[in-house]
């Protein structure tokens, strides 16, 4: 399937068959919404293109969409940071010590099934409607990700190098810095990955049910006062954001583990 | 030996988990923590009562698990075919993964406030988001699983005379099985958790609106109630997958 021989021909067809098929949708889009009955509720492209760059000067609700997108960002990053913390230590102990997973485990499994978003009323009664609200569901979406990587990555160890270095005469902290750690890291990125997605995902909804900034709450807010290029506005905040995270985290993991086939 | 001393540990930490969670509870009734007593109480006297909100346990399961379920399969209806077709026709990618890679680093919670302004807050809106949800999913999983292909499999059909058509059914899509399942079961994980977003925004009936109700009338077991009962649907969905999954590819014999 894969032929090397007309990679730069095939590259330059790609590019022009994507620009027609964008072309293409957006030109389906500006006509269906141009003077229809489905114009009347659905902005075209063009219209909505316009209040994306509008809104970079414009303040809606206080604050310009870098201002939205800084709030949620910021928030992301507290809840992520902190499940990256707690997930990868949690996931190393359960999956290096055996009484570690007796404890810790049972409770793992009681709060992996229930989606973090289901947290938010119960967040909400005990944080308030603050930020913490917003920081724990981030917090437990990207926690639920990062701690099963990062410890099915340790149970499935070769316990031959283990064995190895212990015969070696390494001891307990050596055999964790220098054989559990490094073997773990391809799944520990693993689940930062995911996890980076799942917490914008749910600074999202965390936003959209209780927020008074950010992009989730920009989007609830169009939708209150029936302004649907402000929710597409959103929608293209959030994935362009979303979409530079993914990217960046690649690129952070290709460097790190350029040793590694999963890091390509 | 060793494993029954480790099951020990696990019921002993669960059980002073409780114990304290019940002692605290306790010491300050009236607070935002029930006992776990109450919740289990609560769990129970939900399948019959129909206080506070309006609709008994079984009810409000039954409306999440028809949005949920419809929204999925037509998201795995779609989601699958068009992966396969993406991995498998050059042309065709040409042509949709631009369009493809637009949509998909929107997560599809974001889509609620458009779809319930353009389809209203009944089941068509909701469907539409987790059928959103579902579908980049099984696309982006069916995709490399029929690009996991090996080449000298598809030779070895080539020599034997098999068609394109051929090819794809009896080589690259038996490969692209598990990568497939496995797209349905994370497909299955998101669609279940924008249901319940879905349902916190708005809607008349579900398990998220059940626990939206419950807060504002701070009703805390009943919140709770309903989360162990959102965890539970969604793991045993869980567990219905990977008997899907086992008898589908019954140990990779085909």
């Amino acid at each position: 399937m894969t032929k090397k021989l007309f990679k730069d021909r095939d590259d330059f067809w790609r590019l022009i068959c994507g620009i027609i098929a964008i072309l293409g949708f957006l030109l389906i889009w500006h006509f269906g919404t141009n003077g229809t009955r489905l114009g009347e509720i659905m902005p075209g492209p063009i219209v909505i293109l316009k209040s994306f760059f509008e809104a970079f000067t414009q303040k809606t609700a206080g604050y310009t969409i870098f201002g939205h997108t800084f709030w949620s960002l910021s928030r992301v990053l507290v809840g992520y940071s902190v499940a990256c913390v707690l997930g990868i230590s949690l996931g190393l102990l359960m999956g290096r010590y055996r009484l570690a997973e007796a404890i810790f485990r049972p409770f793992y499994e009681m709060i992996r099934p229930i989606p973090p978003i289901a947290w938010i009323s119960l967040a909400i009664l005990w944080f308030g409607l603050g930020e913490t609200m917003a920081y724990f569901i981030i917090f437990l979406s990207a926690f639920n990700n990062i701690t099963i990587n990062v410890f099915m990555g340790t149970k499935s160890i070769n316990q031959e190098l283990v064995g190895c270095a212990k015969m070696l005469g390494a001891n307990e902290a050596q055999v964790f810095r220098t054989v559990v750690i490094p073997a773990t890291i391809p799944y520990i990125f693993a689940g930062m990955q995911i996890g980076i997605s799942s917490s914008w995902a749910a600074v999202v909804a965390a936003e959209m049910v209780r927020s008074s900034k950010g992009l989730g709450f920009l989007i609830v807010s169009g939708m209150d006062i029936n302004n649907i290029s402000q929710i597409f506005v959103g929608i293209l905040a959030i994935g362009i954001v979303g979409f530079l995270l993914a990217t960046i985290m690649r690129g952070v993991e290709g460097k790190l583990c350029q040793w590694n086939v999963r890091g390509k | 030996m060793k494993e029954k001393k480790y099951t020990l540990i696990s019921i002993a930490a669960v059980a002073i988990f409780l114990i304290i969670w019940q002692i605290c509870a306790a010491m300050n009734p009236g607070g935002m923590l029930p006992t776990p007593v109450a919740v289990v109480k609560a769990f129970f006297l939900k399948f019959t009562d129909k206080n506070p909100d309006g609709a008994t346990m079984l009810v409000h399961l039954g409306a999440s698990l028809k949005v949920a379920l419809s929204g999925y399969l037509i998201g795995l209806l779609i989601g699958i075919p068009l992966g396969i077709c993406m991995a498998w026709y050059k042309k065709f990618d040409w042509f949709a993964r631009p369009l493809f890679d637009l949509i998909r680093p929107v997560p599809g919670i974001a889509w609620i406030p458009l779809m319930i302004i353009l389809f209203g807050i009944g089941l068509l809106s909701k469907s539409m988001v987790i059928f959103i949800s579902s579908f980049t999913a099984c696309v982006i999983n069916s995709y490399s699983g029929i690009k996991q292909t090996e080449s000298v499999h598809l030779w070895v059909g080539q020599i034997y005379g098999a068609s394109n058509t051929t090819q794809l059914f009896k080589i690259a899509i038996p490969t692209a099985l598990p990568m497939i399942m496995t797209g349905m079961k994370a497909a299955l994980g998101t669609s279940w958790g924008a249901l319940i977003a879905a349902e916190l925004l708005a809607s008349t009936k579900g398990l998220g609106f059940m626990i939206q109700q419950s807060r504002g009338l701070m009703r805390v077991d009943i919140i709770i109630a309903g989360m162990a009962m959102i965890g539970i649907v969604g793991a045993l969905l869980g567990v219905l997958l990977n008997l899907l999954e086992k008898l589908v590819l019954r140990g990779g014999r085909w």
